[in-house]
């Protein structure tokens, strides 16, 4: 193998058909590279998006999430909403910057041992071509993300079901609110290192001030932030706790 | 973590299985530097009774209270080191274990590489085994009686059955009379005898049986509680009764399909009618003289999308959506994509019982495909010989029906074999209509938290391996409630069903699941999302709370990532547990 960059692969496979996948593999000696730590959980639907964000946060290029093919999760439908998690959680990274390649979800029966050692092989060299995680880059953001993912508000729009809205508007609704709740918890985590303005915020995070007063306000509102002090035509915030 | 953790890592050479690609004694090394580890050695093959000794007298030795041990996989070797854990004093749920078999030394070829993943998932595993806490798995108990709702040909077969084995049954009917809809059918294939002789002793039965009560005129209100301790609240008469039961049997059967008005012209021109309406014609006696037959295969049924399997076991939106298209006319044009396999046979039945009552009626059977199985080929070789004519007609261009001079009526249709138009002039149509879900089948399912399939019956936990039983604990089901069936299949069910439901009430207890979600009630809010998610019904929210039913949860997780509040914690599967490993995937961060 030539000299430079290994990628760093957290997988999360469901017990009852891909890790059972996983085991064949084994048993079958199919040979696959060392990259992947996988964590086994009984269903696909306990990966909790916070736990993929945490995997970036600790070292991992690519978080690899595996479950039973649509149909076949032993618990009926837990796919079925790792399925849509993914999904939403995809298309917000993208919008912070990270790579949406860099989530993965397959589905891997107990009899594909083949296919996971291919899948694992397949993955590593995708994400040996995007390169090391952005993690420096991208630190408080994402911070935020792991604040926002693990909030009220994204935890209820990522699991219910909108049955009155259009899927499709439905999925652009809850894009836009959880990309407004990441940008809310950038605030709150500058806030959480000491006072700021509205200008110093807007520095820090490339976000239009007006936008930044918007949620502002809403913290304000919550009790989260208040107005403590005035300096040079600006207010001066701070986390009221 | 409460108490200072004592971890104890054995790590196995499996022969040469591990030894021979994953440098162990290293592993070994490893491990000992890992916070909280007090021991950590190998064996040769940590499953042979010197290891499992080696385990439980470590534990004893070095005061272990995590037991860590990195070999194969714990699908198949969990439970033997869980005892031997067990059996040196400690609480099974606090051994945690590594695959560095099938996820490493088998799939890897370069020692090094293959050594330094060992070590990451000794790692992860050490680092899991801190957060682990003791579980119990709890005994229930469970009542010998059973409710079986639908008294139909399977619901009285279920009940006999298991009242003879000494259960105590309820058979709930919601019409005044038992016997389903075999009751409307004159003569039954393959035998042609009379359904009163099949029917009549199975009823007769029932309503003598000393362990059955029968409830007619009865409709189910309520159901609470779960596997072992259902409390039933029934409506009789416009009187509220109540019950126990420990196990449920679900026989509700399954509609007839009627075509909207017009398709077909049913309802539109006198002589159109189904095959049900047909034979209640002939129970009656009231086809008088031979007569030009015409029958119709497969009107509503084999047509229609094939719903994509995102909506199986999905329950809510699929449910409205099928009520509404069962609630239209108990149909709608778009009609029903399986085959529902009576139906073929049915027709068969019927035209034969005409012939042999007037030898000069002329049938015919109008098919796409004719489907005869198992022994029923003979049924359709004594229709043939008896000159039932079978002429074929495709999917593409069905049969148009209108009007003919003298009263009559035209059937017209492209005969793919002859390749032309042809029309037959006939005095009747019979069209062979499906089974479909019943309302009742629907509303019951969605009142007991079972999942529909792809059709809109009521959905068997496993299709190939595990029929009869369905998503929720206690709860078998048995005739065409599940899918069409005819009446050997649909006792064939309800005896399986009887059974299944037996064998739970014979073991008096069961253990349930360990695993299982916990809601921290101060965080709870009731907003009933993870209500709506368990595909179990596990969660009751009531009083602006959630409690889960320990004996329902089978511990998925699902409703644990859902929960807004983060109220809600999987037993063993915690989040601190799971971001112990994530965070020791590739660096050493253990706290
Ligand atoms: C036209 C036609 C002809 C057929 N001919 C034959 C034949 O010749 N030979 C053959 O083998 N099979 C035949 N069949 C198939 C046969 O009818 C079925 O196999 C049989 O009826 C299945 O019995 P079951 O008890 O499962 O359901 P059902 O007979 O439908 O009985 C269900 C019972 O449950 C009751 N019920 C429903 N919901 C509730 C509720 N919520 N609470 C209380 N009670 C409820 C209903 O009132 C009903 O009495 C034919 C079917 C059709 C449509
Ligand atoms: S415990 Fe597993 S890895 Fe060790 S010898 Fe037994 S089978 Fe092999
Ligand atoms: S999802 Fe959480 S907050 Fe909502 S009812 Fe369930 S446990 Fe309570
Ligand atoms: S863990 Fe799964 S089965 Fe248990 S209550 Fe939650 S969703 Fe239901
Ligand atoms: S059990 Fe495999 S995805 Fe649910």
């Amino acid at each position: 193998m030539s000299v430079g960059y290994e990628p760093k692969i957290l997988g999360f496979l469901c017990n009852w058909c891909s890790y059972a996948g996983a085991d064949l593999a084994g048993v079958s000696r199919f040979e696959y590279p060392p990259n992947a730590r996988v964590i086994r959980v009984m269903c696909s639907g306990r990966v909790d998006p916070v736990h993929i964000l945490e995997g970036f946060k600790s070292g991992a290029d690519g978080v690899l999430v595996t479950g039973c093919h649509p149909g076949d999760c032993h618990y009926v439908s837990g796919n079925f909403s790792t399925e849509r998690r993914v999904e939403i959680m995809k298309k917000v990274v993208n919008k912070i910057g990270i790579d949406p390649e860099r989530i993965r979800l397959e589905w891997v029966s107990a009899s594909e041992g083949r296919k996971y050692a291919e899948l694992v092989k397949e993955y590593t060299d995708s994400i040996r071509k995007l390169g090391p995680f952005p993690l420096n880059e991208i630190s408080d953001l994402l911070d935020a993300a792991i604040g926002a993912f693990g909030s009220e508000r994204v935890r209820w729009l990522m699991n219910k079901q909108l049955e009155e809205i259009e899927p499709e508007k439905a999925e652009n609704v809850i894009i836009t609110s959880i990309e407004r709740e990441i940008e809310r918890y950038q605030l709150f985590q500058i806030l959480e290192k000491g006072n700021s303005t509205v200008s110093e915020m807007a520095k820090q995070t490339n976000l239009p001030s007006d936008v930044i007063v918007q949620h502002l306000i809403a913290l304000m509102k919550q009790g989260t932030a208040a107005i403590t002090a005035e300096a040079e035509h600006e207010y001066i915030y701070t986390l009221s706790r | 973590m409460k108490d200072e953790p004592r971890v104890g890592v054995f790590v196995c050479h499996c022969g040469t299985n591990i030894g021979g690609v994953v440098d162990v004694p290293e592993v070994v090394e490893y491990a000992k530097t890992l916070p909280y580890v007090v021991y950590a050695d190998r064996n040769l093959y940590t499953c042979s009774e010197e290891g499992l000794n080696n385990i439980r007298d470590t534990i004893k030795e070095y005061n272990l209270n995590r037991v860590v041990v990195a070999s194969c996989t714990p699908r198949t070797h969990e439970p033997l080191f869980r005892v031997a854990c067990q059996e040196g004093g400690l609480n099974p749920y606090l051994f945690e274990m590594a695959n560095i078999r099938e996820h490493c030394s088998w799939v890897h070829h370069d020692s090094k590489e293959a050594t330094e993943k060992a070590k990451d998932i000794v790692r992860m595993a050490v680092a899991r085994s801190l957060w682990l806490e003791p579980q119990e798995e709890p005994e229930l108990e469970i009542k010998d009686s059973s409710l079986v709702i639908g008294g139909g040909i399977s619901g009285l077969v279920a009940a006999i059955s298991l009242a003879d084995q000494g259960f105590k049954v309820y058979l709930v009917e919601k019409e005044a009379e038992l016997g389903g809809l075999v009751r409307q059918l004159y003569k039954l294939y393959p035998t042609l005898e009379d359904t009163s002789e099949i029917l009549n002793p199975h009823i007769e039965e029932a309503k003598n049986h000393r362990n059955i009560e029968v409830h007619t005129s009865t409709t189910i209100k309520d159901i609470e509680g779960y596997v072992g301790n259902f409390h039933v609240t029934a409506i009789k008469n416009k009187e509220q009764i109540e019950f126990d039961v420990g196990t449920i049997i679900v026989a509700t059967g399954a509609w007839n399909y009627h075509p909207p008005e017009g398709n077909f012209q049913y309802g539109v021109l006198d002589g159109v009618m189904t095959q049900l309406e047909l034979e209640e014609l002939l129970k009656e006696g009231k086809l008088e003289r031979p007569e030009i037959i015409v029958m119709i295969q497969c009107v509503g049924s084999r047509v229609g999308e094939i719903w994509s399997y995102e909506l199986v076991g999905l329950f809510h939106s699929q449910a409205t959506r099928l009520l509404s298209k069962i609630l239209g006319a108990r149909g709608s044009e778009e009609g029903w994509a399986y085959c529902s396999k009576i139906c073929c046979m049915n027709a068969i039945k019927n035209a034969i019982l005409i012939k042999e009552q007037f030898p000069e009626s002329e049938v015919t059977i109008l098919y796409q495909d004719l489907r005869t199985y198992k022994e029923y080929e003979d049924f359709y070789r004594r229709a043939r010989k008896l000159e039932v004519r079978f002429l074929k007609y495709i999917y593409e261009i069905p049969p148009e029906i209108s009007e003919a001079p003298g009263n009559k009526l035209r059937v017209s249709f492209y005969d793919p074999f002859a390749g032309e138009e042809m029309s037959i002039i006939c005095d009747k149509v019979a069209l062979s209509t499906p089974l479909i879900p019943s309302k009742d089948g629907i509303l019951l399912a969605k009142k007991l938290k079972i999942p529909l399939d792809q059709n809109g019956f009521l959905m068997e936990a496993h299709v190939k391996l595990r029929p009869i039983d369905t998503q929720i604990e206690g709860i078998f089901l048995a005739g065409t409630a599940a899918g069409p069936k005819d009446i050997s299949e649909s006792i064939v069910s309800a005896k399986a069903a009887a059974a299944r439901a037996s064998i739970l009430m014979g073991n008096k207890v069961i253990k349930t699941e360990a695993l299982t979600a916990v809601v921290n009630q101060d965080l709870c809010i009731g907003c009933g999302l993870c209500e709506e998610l368990c595909p179990y019904g596990a969660h009751i929210v009531k009083d602006g709370k959630s409690t889960v039913i320990e004996a329902l949860c089978k511990g998925c997780g699902v409703c644990v990532v859902a929960c807004p509040q983060k109220a809600i914690s999987a037993k063993h599967y915690t989040d601190d547990q799971i971001l112990a490993a994530v965070k020791n995937a590739f660096t050493e961060q253990l706290t």
